[in-house]
């Protein structure tokens, strides 16, 4: 091997090994949830003698717990539902619409992902108590939509940037209106886009926390609340347990986003395989 | 779903009038003052460079673009309001524009399920469609599947399926490549001889133009240069312009010194030509440009018989197959083109050679070199 | 040619817009005006607030730490940043879909379970260190909680997959075949780099930095956990007197203060970059 080629294989290992150990910080600290959350221990350490299930025993167990599962369930159903439908419709406006106007649009639908949660909260606060949303669900709903949008908005548009706006054109020009023309060109045309976005924007507001603490009192308490208030009050290792619950959402939420992707390229293989 | 419904497929023949249609946007004035008279059952096509506005003028008809003056009439019914899903224009998009969702069948059946009309009845029209484009055998598959001729021939059979007022063709076979473009450009015909519908069609090339339509509109600028028919604009183009856009043309520029019944003369340097006709285009100091074809030049080792006649020197010539083309060098009119078949001559081709060209007073015409 | 819309079909596709618009309109910028509003309203009017950012001394405390923690945490994140970046444009399709996969794990996890994880490795009597005490390596256990550098690491960790994210989507349109270039014409490795490919990089740097800075300014879990009430940044300070004193017209000026700071790093950032592009829209 000459000094040259060694040097650029040192150099190649070097540079390999630095990203390696970069992305074990990413990886690695996360991994550390498990065997805390199966930990024999009554106090949050790793376990000592075995593994033991009495934290989701008591996570489980719990009606609290459960209720605010539930309740972040509820809500991050309701609100990634009405910010995929409501960023979706806009995300078309602004495809068709085209020009300043439709550029000033997306930058107010990304404006929620900009501007810092804790400046909106603050803000939302007054205007809640004053339309009597203020601790309820339609309010925590109201504001997980907002925080959502963005989502939805960069997803679909990104999907409807592969679309040719001709499409449309043709479905006007065969007698479609612009409602059949969205429902039945262009929607399937960008499915997984509008998917995508929908699980981002339930994933959001699952994990949403400062909103929560903001907009609610006692009446709400979602899982992310919850387990903010268990940190804060005392360290108990069912809320390593709670964690895990949100882990393994956020991995079923990703494993669903590579199936509907991989269902939707496998599509595109089917309609773009070669003539046989 | 009107007459034809029986067999499927059919287009009733309409009319279609542009009346001084003007579109601008902004300060930009994309067609003005357009004027166009489709008669039934006619092939049109509207033949212009980039940016002429022949696209746009397509646009309005379709009901994509709203003109900012002008009227578009159907048979003598103003449409220039009606939106484009309610004109039942068939339209050929540029690129096809086929559903990617949809299988072929899907795609053609997409007019008819938005009409609401009964799954059998609907299934016997889109039968007959994908016959009539032999794309029976390929219903099912997906259109990124088919073959760029294929999936023109699907846009074909999506647009005819309702039996559409007219058929709309936005460069229908620029996607192709050069022999697939020949082949379609006689089916594209037949089809319009079996039926009988109006075709509006938009193009760039003028092969294209040429060979399919029944009538020319040539534009330049957003505004109609000439209208006729293939033929009569190749012989007779009224503007420089259209003499070079549609085939070539060498253009003589000379001032007029002589007239009389049937012919006038016109110097050209030390040489002085004979045309037929008026001299109409004459401008007001006698300038005038005759345009001659290449394919209208004889060229020969003496002097020819024609009236008129000039000597010059090879500077090359090309092989075409079908035809050599010739770039002589002449004293008065500088470069000029000539074209002669590949057979049956015995010129020395070589460059430098010295030779003669020739061509009667009917061969060339007078064209207007304003604008 | 421009298949401009038409007039009646113009406004149904502004109607598609019009519910978003209505509900950013009405509970997303009008809350914002208030804020706005009461900055300079409550208690009386006036820009007495305001006054307070160079007047108060906790305030300019906490501004300083805010900057500080979040200067330092976009440094470490841009160039470890980097590193990732530019193995994931040296490497095989296979090898870089690994990294990615953690990249985007890491991403998709939820910022709490993220902070909750670090304060059980990062504790005193915490993972880390009893790992380290069991092995002998430390006597003491390190102070890594309740402290800047407890803060800066779980910062980062929030931090470096958007740099990398940012930096590698800029580092994929560059042709690997510039430095080979370079190489062939004499240049050495490093100078290769330094004189070509880092100068290429420069709007991915920069759009990463900026965004890993906006992200780190607002940020309020990861501080209020990692620091523990020592280290307090701007938006935890925000919601502290937000629940104790409801005082409105501070509790805005300081928002207010936070929106500005945001919004002219990203008119900085505008200038330099396509913002579109940054923010995938």
């Amino acid at each position: 091997m000459s000094a040259s080629a060694f040097g650029t294989a040192f150099r190649r290992s070097l540079l390999l090994a630095s990203a390696w150990l970069v992305l074990a910080f990413l990886v690695l600290p996360m991994t550390v949830v498990l065997p805390v959350s199966l930990t024999d221990q009554r106090y949050l350490s790793l376990p000592k003698a075995g593994l033991s299930l009495q934290h989701y025993r008591a996570f489980f167990g719990d009606p609290v717990w459960l209720s605010s599962l539930s309740q972040s369930f509820g809500i991050a159903l309701c609100s990634a539902t009405a910010a995929t439908l409501v960023g979706a419709l806009c995300a078309i406006g602004c495809w068709r619409l085209g020009g300043g106007l439709a550029s000033a649009i997306r930058l107010l639908l990304l404006a929620p992902l900009i501007v810092p949660t804790i400046v909106q909260a603050v803000g939302m606060y007054r205007l809640w108590a004053w339309l009597g949303l203020y601790d309820t669900y339609p309010g925590v709903i109201l504001a997980h939509t907002i925080i959502g949008l963005p989502y939805v908005a960069i997803t679909v548009s990104a999907a409807l940037a592969t679309v040719d706006p001709r499409l449309e054109q043709a479905a006007r020009s065969l007698g479609a209106s612009g409602a059949q023309t969205i429902r039945l060109v262009i929607l399937p045309n960008i499915m997984p886009g509008l998917l995508s976005g929908a699980l981002l924007a339930f994933a959001s507001s699952f994990d949403e926390l400062i909103v929560a603490l903001f907009l609610t009192s006692r009446a709400i308490a979602t899982l992310p609340k919850r387990i903010w208030e268990g940190i804060q009050v005392d360290i108990d290792p069912t809320i390593a347990a709670a964690a895990m619950c949100l882990i393994l959402l956020t991995l079923l939420l990703m494993l669903a986003s590579v199936l509907v992707r991989g269902a939707a390229s496998r599509r595109m293989r089917r309609i773009a395989g070669a003539p046989a | 779903m009107g007459t034809g419904a029986t067999t499927g497929v059919g287009v009733r023949p309409h009319s279609l009038q542009v009346r001084r249609l003007t579109k601008a946007y902004g300060d930009q004035i994309a067609i003005n003052d357009v004027s166009i008279d489709v008669e039934r059952g006619r092939f049109l096509t509207l033949l212009g460079p980039s940016g002429s506005g022949k696209t746009t003028i397509l646009l309005a008809i379709a009901g994509f673009v709203t003109p900012t003056r002008g009227q578009i009439l159907l048979d003598d019914r103003d449409i220039t309001g009606l939106p484009p899903e309610k004109r039942d224009f068939g339209m050929v998009f540029q690129g096809y524009a086929l559903f990617p969702n949809m299988t072929v069948e899907e795609n053609i059946w997409f007019p008819l399920r938005v009409r609401g009309v009964g799954r059998s009845e609907a299934a016997k029209s889109v039968k007959a469609s994908l016959e009539l484009v032999q794309m029976g055998h390929l219903a099912g598959r997906y259109p990124a599947q088919l073959s760029g001729g294929q999936q023109q021939r699907v846009a074909l059979a999506r647009a005819l399926v309702f039996q559409p007022n007219l058929l709309l063709l936005d460069e229908p076979l620029s996607a192709l490549d050069r022999q697939l473009r020949g082949d379609l450009q006689w089916e594209l015909r037949s089809l319009h001889r079996r039926l009988g519908a109006t075709f509006i069609n938009v193009t760039h090339d003028q092969d294209e133009a040429l060979s399919m339509s029944d009538e020319i509109v040539i534009l330049r600028e957003g505004k109609v240069e000439q209208i006729g028919a293939p033929a009569d604009l190749y012989a007779r183009p009224a503007t420089r312009f259209v003499a070079s856009f549609l085939g070539e043309s060498n253009f003589l520029a000379g001032r007029l010194v002589a007239t009389d019944a049937e012919t006038f003369r016109i110097a050209v340097g030390d040489a002085t030509i004979v045309q037929a006709g008026r001299p109409a285009a004459a401008g007001p100091d006698g300038d005038i440009v005759l345009a001659l074809r290449p394919e209208k030049i004889s060229i020969g080792r003496s002097r020819p018989g024609t009236v008129n006649a000039i000597r010059g020197t090879i500077v090359d010539s090309k092989f075409q197959g079908a035809s050599h083309h010739v770039q002589v060098q002449t004293a008065p009119f500088g470069l000029v083109k000539v074209a002669m078949q590949a057979w049956g001559h015995a010129v020395d081709l070589a460059p430098g050679a010295e030779t003669w060209l020739g061509w009667s007073p009917d061969a060339a015409v007078a064209v207007r070199s304003d604008g | 040619m421009s298949a401009a819309v038409l007039g009646p079909e113009r406004r149904a596709y502004l109607g598609l817009t019009a519910p978003a618009l209505a509900l950013l309109a009405i509970f997303f910028v009008l809350p914002l005006a208030q804020v706005l509003w009461l900055s300079v309203t409550d208690p009386r009017p006036g820009l007495q607030n305001y006054a307070e950012l160079v007047s108060n001394p906790l305030i300019l405390r906490i501004w300083t730490t805010t900057v500080r923690v979040c200067v330092v945490t976009t440094l470490v994140s841009v160039v470890l940043g980097y590193v990732v970046a530019y193995a994931m444009t040296r490497v095989s399709e296979r090898h870089r879909g690994a990294m990615v996969l953690c990249i985007v794990v890491t991403f998709s996890f939820s910022i709490l379970v993220r902070g909750f994880a670090f304060v059980v490795l990062l504790r005193s009597e915490g993972v880390l260190n009893s790992a380290l005490q069991g092995l002998g390596l430390i006597g003491e256990p390190l102070r890594l909680l309740r402290n800047e550098t407890g803060v800066v690491i779980g910062m980062v960790h929030y931090g470096l997959p958007v740099a990398i994210l940012a930096l590698f989507s800029n580092m994929r349109g560059i042709n690997a075949r510039y430095q080979d270039a370079a190489r062939g014409l004499g240049a050495s490795p490093f100078q290769a780099f330094r004189l070509v490919y880092l100068p290429l990089t420069k709007p991915g740097i920069i759009s990463a930095s900026i965004l890993v800075f906006i992200y780190s300014l607002g940020f309020f879990i990861i501080p209020t956990l990692l620091g523990g009430g020592r280290v307090v940044m701007i938006a935890e300070y925000i919601r502290v007197g937000f629940e104790e004193t409801l005082r409105w017209g501070h509790a805005t000026m300081l928002s207010t203060s936070l929106l500005v700071a945001v919004l002219l790093v990203l008119a900085i950032m505008a200038r330099v970059v396509d913002l579109k592009k940054v923010f995938g829209g």
